[in-house]
């Protein structure tokens, strides 16, 4: 489904992806670990399509198609969903407002009808209910005034809506308590069928005691230096990344 | 120079040529007044950042042409649109004449005159008013009465016309509400004609005690025309206003907004948005005068600019000596989407009583690169989203503007604005 090839991107004059290859198959749930500043955010943000990083190098191939070729939005109607780690509040812009706009953008894509505003309802409200949404959220401007966890519960919210082919979730379990991380998890794990892929950038390795991954990687210095299955998150988190680093460099 | 003059002799033809009724003798003393001083000049503090040269050419060209009543074939249209628009009374002034045949006058508590019918006789305390009160064929007076409320809200509509020469008119309402008296009213300036055209206008309102009014000011027009527009507003005790005046349309607009809080526990609560793209100027001048407190008044203003645009506002709050207890809070956001587009904003506190909470904000900013990624991210195109953010920037305005009958055709007319500056100015 996404296949990235030896990719180099910048910000400003930065380099910060130095080579980076992965390779993700439908079904598959991938964990990239990493320290701080080791380029984890960067390559999500590359693949949403942001301004700001510039690709120096490499190619990122999705479902077949150069996906850097694509604007950001195309590649959220081919199916792409970034959860943020920041969500960014937009006051004045309807929550319920932007689902809409955002699932019909998605359909009218896909060649579906667009949802009308009765079926609209219906749908986010039982898509709440799943992730233990209090449905007054709707109304409320984007993310405006949500605390940290109601921001990371919108995001989930977004993606169950939108149903995305492959959904990129950034850092989507910092900063969350027990009850917000089981909701985020939940929510993952609802989208998890063969049909999708999904990557879970992540700090710890909390997350992955309620998603389980089939493959981790361990990224430093805009590389991969490891990929294993779910014991490596396991080990890392015993023996820290000094210890991945140590044993790339030996 | 501080002062546009105006052709003495031709402007006197005009004022004498006009209806004599009770306002004649009146306009005589405005005239003699209004050529001392002439139009206001960028000289003046107040009117740094507007220059009504334009203004004062249209008026010459006017004269020259003997002072024709202006008139455009499609007016007609136009107040059919407006009507068909906001379901409301409406009483209509156009090209500068009052027609109030079919508003509420069954209803009880309202009654609706001209100037001449009560022998009223316009003040005038600055040029431009004088200029109105030489001009004035007739001004209309309505009165509230005690005690009453009335339901439904009376719609103020000032509509003119240049389809062939140069036009000049001027419009007067005086709106009094007696003690404990509640309405609501929507006062409309719209144009039409390819001709240059300046609208003068006045609106006086005064509240007294425990009186409450909502009103909502809608100014679209003609993207050649201009206009001057001074509101007054008196406060008795405990009485409250709840303002917002929506600038949509004009080449060169100057709104003066001047409320006097005279009696205690009165709440002024104003707010405005103004939207302008490539040739417009649109200036509001608010002044709010706290005599006594406690009181309250805030002031809320809003700007969407594109193209190459010049917008000013200035709010000020006064509190005079005594006035203790006074709450004024003011704020001014500008969303620039155009780097030609200016804007000159200034909040002013001039406070000298003690006990006072005083606030004020400025800003100045352009879309936010972040949130546009984060719609893009979710599927919508740029021009969506950046529509979507621009109309956000607008909508605490609308959405409290206080007359609910006139909220839909505002969403709809500022909806349409914001698309084409939204949309102008992609790359």
């Amino acid at each position: 489904m996404l296949e990235i090839k030896d990719l180099k991107a910048s910000t400003g004059d930065t380099p910060i992806l130095n080579g980076l290859s992965l390779s993700v198959k439908a079904g598959e749930v991938h964990a990239i670990m990493g320290p701080n500043g080791s380029g984890k955010s960067t390559l999500a943000q590359v693949i949403a399509g942001h301004e700001d990083y510039v690709v120096t190098g490499g190619s990122v191939t999705y479902k077949g198609e150069d996906l850097l070729e694509l604007e950001p939005e195309e590649r959220a109607r081919e199916g792409i969903f970034l959860g943020f780690q920041y969500p960014v509040e937009i006051p004045g812009v309807n929550n319920a407002y932007l689902l809409k706009a955002a699932l019909n953008a998605r359909r009218k894509h896909q060649g579906k009808d667009e949802v009308d505003a009765f079926e609209f309802l219906k749908l986010a409200k039982e898509k709440m209910a799943l992730l233990g949404m209090d449905p007054k959220f709707l109304n409320r401007g984007v993310n405006e005034g949500f605390s940290g966890g109601e921001k990371k519960r919108n995001e989930i919210l977004q993606m169950a809506m939108l149903e995305p082919e492959l959904a990129i979730l950034d850092e989507t379990d910092s900063g969350l308590d027990i009850d917000a991380l089981k909701a985020v998890a939940q929510g993952v794990n609802a989208l998890r069928s063969p049909d999708r892929a999904i990557v879970l950038v992540t700090h710890y390795q909390r997350l992955l005691d309620y998603v389980e991954p089939d493959v981790v990687h361990v990224l430093s210095g805009g590389r991969i230096l490891r990929s294993g299955d779910k014991s490596l998150a396991l080990e890392l988190e015993e023996k820290g990344y000094d210890w991945v680093r140590e044993a790339a460099t030996a | 120079m501080i002062a546009l003059p105006l052709p003495d002799k031709a402007l006197a033809t005009a004022v004498r040529e006009l209806p004599d009724n009770a306002l004649a003798a009146n306009r005589e003393a405005a005239l003699a007044r209004f050529l001392e001083r002439g139009f206001p000049t960028t000289r003046l503090e107040d009117w740094k950042y507007t220059d009504l040269s334009a203004v004062a050419d249209i008026s010459q060209r006017w004269l020259e042409n003997g002072a024709p009543t202006p008139s455009a074939a499609a007016i007609d249209d136009r107040i059919a649109a407006v009507r068909g628009a906001i379901d409301v009374d409406w009483i209509i002034i156009c090209n500068g004449a009052i027609t109030h045949s079919e508003e509420g006058a069954g209803s009880a508590g309202l009654s609706i005159a001209t100037f001449s019918e009560l022998a009223h006789v316009p003040g005038f305390d600055h040029p431009l008013a004088d200029l109105n009160a030489a001009l004035l064929p007739d001004g209309l007076h309505i009165r509230v009465a005690a005690n009453t409320t009335h339901e439904r809200p009376l719609g103020l509509l000032v509509v003119d016309g240049a389809d062939a020469q140069p036009g000049v008119a001027q419009a007067r309402i005086r709106i009094e509400l007696e003690e404990g008296a509640q309405a609501q009213f929507v006062e409309y300036h719209t144009s039409i004609g390819d001709s240059d055209h300046y609208a003068n206008s006045v609106v006086e309102l005064s509240l007294a005690t425990g009186a409450a009014a909502d009103y909502v000011r809608i100014q679209s027009r003609d993207r050649n025309h201009t206009q001057t527009h001074r509101t007054a507003i008196r406060l008795e005790a405990s009485s409250t206003i709840r303002y917002s005046g929506f600038d949509l349309g004009g080449r060169l607009i100057r709104n003066d907004l001047d409320i006097d809080i005279a009696g205690k526990e009165a709440t002024a609560l104003v707010g405005g948005l103004y939207i302008a793209d490539d040739g417009q100027h649109i200036d509001n001048h608010i002044r709010i005068d706290h005599r006594v407190g406690p009181a309250r008044s805030i002031q809320e203003y809003r700007g969407i600019l594109g193209g190459r645009c010049r917008c000013v506002w200035n709010g000020k709050a006064l509190v005079q000596a005594g006035a203790d207890g006074t709450d004024a809070e003011q704020s001014n956001h500008n969303l620039l989407l155009s780097d030609r587009a200016e804007i000159d904003a200034k909040p002013e506190l001039e406070i000298y009583a003690d006990e006072v909470k005083c606030s004020h904000g400025t800003t100045v900013g352009q879309l936010d690169d972040a949130a546009l990624f984060y719609l893009r991210s979710r599927g919508l195109d740029q021009q969506a989203a950046r529509r979507m953010l621009t109309r956000a920037f607008g909508a605490s305005i609308v959405t409290h503007s206080p007359v609910a009958i006139a909220a839909d055709h505002l969403s709809e007319m500022v909806e349409q604005r914001i698309s084409r500056l939204a949309d102008g100015e992609q790359a």
